[in-house]
Protein backbone atom coordinates (compact mmCIF):
# COMPACT_ATOMS: atom_id res chain seq x y z
CA UNK A 1 0.00 0.00 0.00
CA UNK A 2 1.18 3.20 -0.85
CA UNK A 3 1.82 5.85 1.44
CA UNK A 4 0.37 9.29 1.17
CA UNK A 5 2.70 11.54 1.76
CA UNK A 6 2.22 12.71 5.24
CA UNK A 7 2.99 16.22 6.99
CA UNK A 8 6.32 14.27 8.60
CA UNK A 9 7.50 13.45 5.20
CA UNK A 10 6.63 17.42 3.88
CA UNK A 11 9.09 18.56 7.19
CA UNK A 12 11.94 16.10 6.50
CA UNK A 13 12.06 16.96 3.01
CA UNK A 14 12.20 20.76 3.81
CA UNK A 15 14.72 20.01 7.06
CA UNK A 16 17.02 18.44 4.50
CA UNK A 17 16.83 21.67 2.28
CA UNK A 18 17.54 23.29 5.16
CA UNK A 19 20.88 21.76 5.77
CA UNK A 20 21.93 21.57 2.56
CA UNK A 21 21.15 25.43 2.16
CA UNK A 22 23.29 25.78 5.33
CA UNK A 23 25.86 23.76 4.43
CA UNK A 24 26.60 25.40 1.20
CA UNK A 25 26.40 29.05 2.57
CA UNK A 26 29.09 27.75 4.98
CA UNK A 27 31.14 26.17 2.46
CA UNK A 28 30.45 29.57 0.44
CA UNK A 29 31.43 32.02 3.04
CA UNK A 30 34.72 29.87 3.78
CA UNK A 31 35.33 30.11 0.34
CA UNK A 32 35.41 34.00 0.09
CA UNK A 33 37.32 34.30 3.79
CA UNK A 34 39.81 32.34 1.80
CA UNK A 35 39.82 34.54 -1.22
CA UNK A 36 39.04 38.13 0.76
CA UNK A 37 42.24 36.55 3.16
CA UNK A 38 44.46 35.87 -0.13
CA UNK A 39 43.80 39.16 -1.67
CA UNK A 40 44.70 40.85 1.85
CA UNK A 41 47.64 39.04 1.83
CA UNK A 42 48.34 39.91 -1.96
CA UNK A 43 47.65 43.67 -1.75
CA UNK A 44 49.85 43.88 1.36
CA UNK A 45 52.63 41.46 -0.78
CA UNK A 46 52.25 44.30 -3.38
CA UNK A 47 52.21 47.23 -1.18
CA UNK A 48 55.29 46.01 0.65
CA UNK A 49 57.08 45.16 -3.27
CA UNK A 50 56.40 48.56 -4.01
CA UNK A 51 57.32 50.17 -0.77
CA UNK A 52 60.50 47.87 -1.36
CA UNK A 53 61.19 48.97 -4.75
CA UNK A 54 59.85 52.45 -4.88
CA UNK A 55 63.14 53.75 -5.49
CA UNK A 56 64.04 51.34 -8.79
CA UNK A 57 60.82 52.16 -9.73
CA UNK A 58 60.90 55.65 -10.11
CA UNK A 59 64.45 55.67 -11.55
CA UNK A 60 64.83 52.35 -13.64
CA UNK A 61 62.64 52.76 -16.57
CA UNK A 62 62.92 49.11 -17.35
CA UNK A 63 62.09 47.69 -13.92
CA UNK A 64 58.98 50.48 -13.94
CA UNK A 65 57.84 48.91 -17.14
CA UNK A 66 57.86 45.51 -15.75
CA UNK A 67 56.85 46.54 -12.75
CA UNK A 68 53.61 47.89 -15.07
CA UNK A 69 53.48 44.50 -16.92
CA UNK A 70 52.68 42.74 -13.68
CA UNK A 71 50.21 44.99 -12.29
CA UNK A 72 48.67 44.64 -15.53
CA UNK A 73 48.67 40.46 -15.46
CA UNK A 74 46.77 41.24 -11.51
CA UNK A 75 44.56 43.75 -13.12
CA UNK A 76 45.62 46.76 -11.11
CA UNK A 77 46.26 50.32 -13.05
CA UNK A 78 48.14 52.05 -10.87
CA UNK A 79 47.28 55.15 -13.49
CA UNK A 80 43.42 54.90 -13.03
CA UNK A 81 43.43 57.43 -10.32
CA UNK A 82 46.24 60.26 -8.85
CA UNK A 83 44.42 59.18 -5.42
CA UNK A 84 44.27 55.93 -4.05
CA UNK A 85 46.98 54.16 -2.78
CA UNK A 86 49.86 54.00 -5.47
CA UNK A 87 49.79 57.16 -6.31
CA UNK A 88 50.48 58.02 -2.35
CA UNK A 89 52.83 55.20 -2.30
CA UNK A 90 55.19 56.32 -5.82
CA UNK A 91 53.53 59.20 -6.96
CA UNK A 92 53.50 57.47 -10.27
CA UNK A 93 50.54 59.22 -11.25
CA UNK A 94 52.21 62.47 -10.89
CA UNK A 95 55.37 61.21 -12.82
CA UNK A 96 53.11 60.61 -16.23
CA UNK A 97 51.07 63.39 -15.62
CA UNK A 98 54.17 65.50 -15.97
CA UNK A 99 55.84 63.64 -18.79
CA UNK A 100 52.27 64.38 -20.41
CA UNK A 101 52.52 67.54 -19.85
CA UNK A 102 56.25 68.05 -21.44
CA UNK A 103 55.22 66.00 -24.62
CA UNK A 104 51.90 67.86 -25.58
CA UNK A 105 54.86 70.89 -24.99
CA UNK A 106 57.03 68.84 -27.25
CA UNK A 107 54.86 68.56 -29.92
CA UNK A 108 53.81 71.64 -30.21
CA UNK A 109 56.58 73.54 -30.54
CA UNK A 110 58.19 70.97 -33.54
CA UNK A 111 54.38 71.35 -35.39
CA UNK A 112 56.27 74.07 -37.64
CA UNK A 113 58.69 71.87 -38.88
CA UNK A 114 57.15 68.50 -38.89
CA UNK A 115 53.67 69.26 -39.33
CA UNK A 116 52.37 67.59 -36.04
CA UNK A 117 54.16 63.94 -36.83
CA UNK A 118 56.72 62.91 -34.75
CA UNK A 119 59.39 59.95 -34.24
CA UNK A 120 58.70 58.44 -31.45
CA UNK A 121 62.76 57.60 -30.21
CA UNK A 122 62.78 61.73 -30.89
CA UNK A 123 60.00 62.57 -28.96
CA UNK A 124 61.80 60.77 -26.13
CA UNK A 125 65.42 62.28 -27.06
CA UNK A 126 63.63 65.57 -26.56
CA UNK A 127 61.81 64.58 -23.47
CA UNK A 128 65.25 63.56 -21.39
CA UNK A 129 66.74 66.41 -23.35
CA UNK A 130 64.40 68.91 -21.83
CA UNK A 131 64.56 66.87 -18.34
CA UNK A 132 68.55 66.06 -18.00
CA UNK A 133 67.98 68.18 -14.48
CA UNK A 134 65.47 66.13 -13.77
CA UNK A 135 66.00 62.68 -11.68
CA UNK A 136 65.37 59.04 -13.60
CA UNK A 137 65.65 58.17 -17.37
CA UNK A 138 62.87 58.01 -19.17
CA UNK A 139 61.95 54.69 -21.62
CA UNK A 140 59.71 54.92 -25.01
CA UNK A 141 57.40 52.79 -22.56
CA UNK A 142 57.09 55.62 -20.37
CA UNK A 143 55.99 57.97 -23.29
CA UNK A 144 53.70 55.72 -24.94
CA UNK A 145 52.32 55.01 -21.68
CA UNK A 146 51.85 59.10 -20.79
CA UNK A 147 50.58 59.43 -24.55
CA UNK A 148 47.28 56.77 -23.39
CA UNK A 149 46.49 58.56 -20.71
CA UNK A 150 46.48 61.91 -23.16
CA UNK A 151 43.80 60.14 -24.90
CA UNK A 152 41.35 61.78 -22.21
CA UNK A 153 41.92 64.92 -23.53
CA UNK A 154 40.44 64.08 -26.93
CA UNK A 155 43.06 66.38 -28.16
CA UNK A 156 43.76 63.37 -30.83
CA UNK A 157 47.35 62.41 -29.62
CA UNK A 158 48.08 58.97 -30.97
CA UNK A 159 50.77 56.64 -32.19
CA UNK A 160 50.82 55.10 -34.89
CA UNK A 161 52.63 52.80 -36.51
CA UNK A 162 54.89 53.21 -39.88
CA UNK A 163 56.72 50.31 -40.63
CA UNK A 164 58.28 49.66 -37.75
CA UNK A 165 58.53 52.54 -36.39
CA UNK A 166 56.49 54.58 -34.14
CA UNK A 167 55.07 57.95 -35.07
CA UNK A 168 53.29 60.40 -32.16
CA UNK A 169 50.43 62.26 -33.97
CA UNK A 170 49.28 65.50 -32.50
CA UNK A 171 47.35 66.93 -35.15
CA UNK A 172 43.95 65.81 -35.91
CA UNK A 173 45.05 64.65 -39.66
CA UNK A 174 43.64 61.65 -41.18
CA UNK A 175 46.34 59.71 -42.69
CA UNK A 176 45.24 57.20 -44.89
CA UNK A 177 46.54 54.19 -46.01
CA UNK A 178 48.86 55.76 -49.10
CA UNK A 179 50.24 58.59 -47.37
CA UNK A 180 51.08 55.40 -44.21
CA UNK A 181 53.04 53.54 -47.45
CA UNK A 182 54.93 57.17 -48.48
CA UNK A 183 55.67 57.45 -44.93
CA UNK A 184 57.12 53.89 -44.47
CA UNK A 185 58.86 54.36 -48.10
CA UNK A 186 60.77 57.86 -47.13
CA UNK A 187 61.92 55.78 -43.92
CA UNK A 188 65.43 54.39 -46.02
CA UNK A 189 66.28 58.07 -46.71
CA UNK A 190 64.42 60.54 -45.67
CA UNK A 191 62.92 61.54 -48.58
CA UNK A 192 60.91 59.83 -51.57
CA UNK A 193 60.16 61.42 -55.54
CA UNK A 194 57.26 60.84 -57.09
CA UNK A 195 59.19 58.23 -59.52
CA UNK A 196 60.14 56.09 -56.76
CA UNK A 197 56.67 55.70 -54.90
CA UNK A 198 55.24 54.87 -58.76
CA UNK A 199 57.72 52.33 -59.48
CA UNK A 200 57.75 50.76 -55.76
CA UNK A 201 53.89 51.03 -54.48
CA UNK A 202 53.09 50.57 -58.38
CA UNK A 203 50.87 53.59 -57.98
CA UNK A 204 49.97 55.68 -60.98
CA UNK A 205 50.80 59.31 -61.49
CA UNK A 206 47.69 60.41 -59.95
CA UNK A 207 47.45 58.45 -57.11
CA UNK A 208 51.01 59.20 -56.23
CA UNK A 209 50.93 62.99 -56.98
CA UNK A 210 48.06 63.56 -55.15
CA UNK A 211 49.17 61.69 -51.62
CA UNK A 212 52.57 63.79 -51.79
CA UNK A 213 50.47 67.37 -52.43
CA UNK A 214 48.21 66.21 -49.40
CA UNK A 215 51.27 65.58 -47.51
CA UNK A 216 52.79 68.66 -48.17
CA UNK A 217 49.36 70.68 -47.57
CA UNK A 218 49.46 68.93 -44.43
CA UNK A 219 52.91 70.23 -43.25
CA UNK A 220 54.27 66.71 -43.15
CA UNK A 221 56.34 67.36 -46.32
CA UNK A 222 59.07 69.56 -47.71
CA UNK A 223 60.02 69.73 -51.28
CA UNK A 224 63.69 69.94 -52.21
CA UNK A 225 64.17 70.84 -55.76
CA UNK A 226 67.94 70.96 -55.17
CA UNK A 227 69.35 67.99 -56.56
CA UNK A 228 71.65 67.65 -59.10
CA UNK A 229 69.20 64.97 -60.72
CA UNK A 230 66.38 67.93 -60.69
CA UNK A 231 63.75 65.24 -59.42
CA UNK A 232 61.60 66.87 -56.71
CA UNK A 233 62.58 64.87 -53.57
CA UNK A 234 59.74 65.24 -50.97
CA UNK A 235 61.44 65.01 -47.68
CA UNK A 236 59.93 64.15 -44.35
CA UNK A 237 60.57 65.62 -41.03
CA UNK A 238 59.00 63.31 -39.16
CA UNK A 239 60.97 60.36 -40.21
CA UNK A 240 64.46 62.32 -40.02
CA UNK A 241 66.20 62.73 -37.01
CA UNK A 242 66.86 66.59 -37.87
CA UNK A 243 63.33 67.46 -36.67
CA UNK A 244 64.60 67.14 -32.81
CA UNK A 245 67.86 68.98 -33.64
CA UNK A 246 66.44 72.08 -35.23
CA UNK A 247 63.75 72.40 -32.29
CA UNK A 248 66.70 71.90 -30.11
CA UNK A 249 67.79 75.10 -31.62
CA UNK A 250 65.09 77.04 -31.25
CA UNK B 1 78.07 70.14 -35.84
CA UNK B 2 79.15 71.95 -39.02
CA UNK B 3 81.26 74.68 -38.52
CA UNK B 4 81.97 77.74 -40.72
CA UNK B 5 85.46 79.09 -38.94
CA UNK B 6 84.30 80.00 -34.89
CA UNK B 7 80.55 79.96 -36.13
CA UNK B 8 78.01 76.96 -35.16
CA UNK B 9 75.75 76.26 -37.95
CA UNK B 10 71.98 75.20 -36.94
CA UNK B 11 70.97 72.00 -37.98
CA UNK B 12 68.76 73.19 -40.41
CA UNK B 13 71.00 73.95 -42.37
CA UNK B 14 72.19 70.86 -43.57
CA UNK B 15 68.61 69.12 -44.14
CA UNK B 16 68.20 69.84 -48.18
CA UNK B 17 64.63 71.19 -48.33
CA UNK B 18 65.58 74.45 -46.47
CA UNK B 19 67.70 75.24 -49.33
CA UNK B 20 64.13 75.30 -51.75
CA UNK B 21 61.34 77.81 -51.19
CA UNK B 22 58.57 76.06 -49.60
CA UNK B 23 55.10 76.26 -51.10
CA UNK B 24 52.65 75.78 -48.63
CA UNK B 25 52.40 78.82 -46.21
CA UNK B 26 52.95 77.38 -42.70
CA UNK B 27 56.31 76.03 -43.73
CA UNK B 28 57.13 78.59 -45.64
CA UNK B 29 56.77 80.91 -42.72
CA UNK B 30 59.03 78.07 -40.40
CA UNK B 31 61.38 78.18 -42.87
CA UNK B 32 61.85 82.06 -43.67
CA UNK B 33 61.88 82.54 -39.59
CA UNK B 34 65.44 80.31 -39.34
CA UNK B 35 66.76 81.55 -42.20
CA UNK B 36 66.76 85.18 -40.70
CA UNK B 37 67.57 84.12 -37.31
CA UNK B 38 70.72 82.33 -39.12
CA UNK B 39 71.85 85.56 -41.07
CA UNK B 40 71.23 87.57 -38.51
CA UNK B 41 73.68 85.77 -36.26
CA UNK B 42 76.29 85.16 -38.80
CA UNK B 43 76.71 88.77 -39.69
CA UNK B 44 76.37 89.91 -35.97
CA UNK B 45 79.21 87.74 -35.02
CA UNK B 46 81.74 87.87 -37.97
CA UNK B 47 80.56 92.03 -38.37
CA UNK B 48 79.17 91.51 -42.12
CA UNK B 49 77.45 94.94 -43.41
CA UNK B 50 76.46 93.88 -46.75
CA UNK B 51 74.92 90.91 -48.28
CA UNK B 52 75.59 90.79 -51.50
CA UNK B 53 72.34 88.71 -53.37
CA UNK B 54 74.23 87.46 -56.14
CA UNK B 55 77.97 87.39 -54.35
CA UNK B 56 79.23 84.42 -52.89
CA UNK B 57 78.34 84.18 -49.06
CA UNK B 58 79.05 81.25 -47.12
CA UNK B 59 75.18 80.79 -46.13
CA UNK B 60 74.01 80.47 -49.55
CA UNK B 61 75.27 77.60 -50.03
CA UNK B 62 76.08 73.91 -48.69
CA UNK B 63 78.82 71.92 -50.25
CA UNK B 64 78.04 69.33 -47.69
CA UNK B 65 75.12 68.46 -48.97
CA UNK B 66 75.61 69.72 -52.70
CA UNK B 67 72.76 72.66 -52.31
CA UNK B 68 72.73 76.00 -52.42
CA UNK B 69 69.49 78.84 -52.21
CA UNK B 70 68.43 80.32 -55.76
CA UNK B 71 68.58 83.78 -56.22
CA UNK B 72 64.49 84.08 -55.47
CA UNK B 73 65.25 82.33 -52.21
CA UNK B 74 67.75 84.63 -50.99
CA UNK B 75 65.89 87.47 -51.85
CA UNK B 76 63.08 86.32 -50.33
CA UNK B 77 64.79 85.30 -47.29
CA UNK B 78 66.69 89.22 -47.29
CA UNK B 79 63.33 90.79 -47.84
CA UNK B 80 62.04 89.79 -44.77
CA UNK B 81 64.52 91.04 -43.10
CA UNK B 82 64.14 94.23 -45.09
CA UNK B 83 60.28 94.19 -43.80
CA UNK B 84 61.45 93.64 -40.11
CA UNK B 85 63.41 96.67 -40.13
CA UNK B 86 66.59 94.39 -39.60
CA UNK B 87 67.92 95.00 -43.72
CA UNK B 88 67.32 97.60 -46.25
CA UNK B 89 67.79 97.30 -49.58
CA UNK B 90 70.97 99.37 -50.89
CA UNK B 91 69.87 99.89 -54.43
CA UNK B 92 66.43 99.73 -56.44
CA UNK B 93 67.39 95.97 -58.32
CA UNK B 94 67.86 94.70 -54.71
CA UNK B 95 71.27 93.66 -55.77
CA UNK B 96 73.29 94.14 -52.16
CA UNK B 97 71.76 94.26 -48.81
CA UNK B 98 72.16 95.97 -45.61
CA UNK B 99 72.42 94.38 -42.70
CA UNK B 100 70.69 95.89 -39.74
CA UNK B 101 71.37 93.11 -36.71
CA UNK B 102 71.58 96.45 -34.50
CA UNK B 103 68.74 98.79 -35.46
CA UNK B 104 70.20 101.98 -36.42
CA UNK B 105 68.53 103.59 -33.02
CA UNK B 106 70.69 101.11 -31.48
CA UNK B 107 73.97 102.16 -33.16
CA UNK B 108 73.38 106.04 -32.27
CA UNK B 109 73.31 104.78 -29.15
CA UNK B 110 76.35 103.17 -29.16
CA UNK B 111 77.82 106.20 -30.64
CA UNK B 112 76.68 108.13 -27.77
CA UNK B 113 78.44 105.64 -25.38
CA UNK B 114 81.30 105.74 -27.62
CA UNK B 115 81.42 109.59 -26.95
CA UNK B 116 80.91 109.39 -23.11
CA UNK B 117 83.28 106.92 -22.65
CA UNK B 118 85.78 108.93 -23.78
CA UNK B 119 85.13 112.59 -22.82
CA UNK B 120 83.76 113.86 -25.92
CA UNK B 121 80.73 115.44 -25.14
CA UNK B 122 81.86 118.25 -26.30
CA UNK B 123 84.35 116.76 -28.05
CA UNK B 124 85.47 116.83 -31.81
CA UNK B 125 86.07 114.13 -33.78
CA UNK B 126 86.24 112.68 -37.66
CA UNK B 127 83.79 110.18 -38.97
CA UNK B 128 87.19 108.21 -39.73
CA UNK B 129 88.09 107.78 -36.69
CA UNK B 130 85.08 106.76 -34.76
CA UNK B 131 85.27 103.66 -37.51
CA UNK B 132 88.97 103.07 -37.03
CA UNK B 133 90.75 105.10 -34.53
CA UNK B 134 92.46 103.48 -31.82
CA UNK B 135 90.04 104.77 -29.66
CA UNK B 136 86.80 103.07 -31.31
CA UNK B 137 89.94 99.26 -31.27
CA UNK B 138 87.95 96.69 -29.47
CA UNK B 139 84.74 98.79 -29.66
CA UNK B 140 81.71 97.86 -31.45
CA UNK B 141 81.88 100.57 -34.02
CA UNK B 142 85.13 99.54 -35.14
CA UNK B 143 84.86 98.75 -39.09
CA UNK B 144 81.18 99.49 -39.14
CA UNK B 145 80.00 100.07 -42.23
CA UNK B 146 80.22 103.78 -43.59
CA UNK B 147 76.52 103.78 -44.72
CA UNK B 148 74.95 102.56 -41.02
CA UNK B 149 77.43 104.86 -39.25
CA UNK B 150 75.96 108.13 -41.20
CA UNK B 151 72.87 107.09 -40.72
CA UNK B 152 73.10 106.60 -37.29
CA UNK B 153 74.96 110.10 -36.89
CA UNK B 154 72.04 111.98 -38.96
CA UNK B 155 70.15 110.24 -36.52
CA UNK B 156 71.69 112.07 -33.87
CA UNK B 157 72.11 115.27 -35.49
CA UNK B 158 68.38 115.09 -35.65
CA UNK B 159 68.08 114.96 -32.23
CA UNK B 160 70.42 117.41 -31.67
CA UNK B 161 72.95 115.72 -29.83
CA UNK B 162 75.57 116.33 -32.45
CA UNK B 163 76.42 118.40 -35.68
CA UNK B 164 77.55 116.88 -38.53
CA UNK B 165 80.54 119.14 -40.36
CA UNK B 166 82.05 119.01 -44.02
CA UNK B 167 85.85 119.03 -45.02
CA UNK B 168 87.59 119.91 -48.06
CA UNK B 169 87.00 115.52 -48.41
CA UNK B 170 84.88 112.62 -47.11
CA UNK B 171 88.16 112.09 -45.12
CA UNK B 172 87.35 114.93 -43.12
CA UNK B 173 83.94 114.74 -42.68
CA UNK B 174 83.40 115.23 -38.78
CA UNK B 175 81.16 115.88 -36.12
CA UNK B 176 81.12 118.01 -33.09
CA UNK B 177 79.09 116.17 -29.68
CA UNK B 178 76.63 118.32 -27.55
CA UNK B 179 75.79 115.68 -25.22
Amino acid sequence: MRRKPGIGGLQNAAAARNQFRLVGENVAKVKTDMMKGQLATFRSQLEEFAHKHKHDIRKNPAFRSQFHEMCAKVGVDPLASNKGFWAELLGIGDFYYELGVQIVDICLATRAHNGGLINLQELCHLLRQRRRSDRGAVSEDDCLRAISKLKVLGSGFEVISVGKKKLVRSVPTELNKDHNEILELAQAQGFVTVEEVERRLSWTPGRTIDALETLLKEGLAMIDDGHRDGKRRYWFPCVSPISSLVAADS
Amino acid sequence: MQKLGEFKLPHFFNYPPYFTLQPVRATREKQVQLWKDLILDYCRTQKIFVVGVDEEFPLFSNPAIERSLSHEAREAFLSALVSEGRAEWMDKGHKNCLILWYRIQDWADIVVQFARDNGLEDGVVTIEELRSGTESQGTELHGIDRTILNRALKLLEQKGKLVIFKGTSADDEGVKFSL
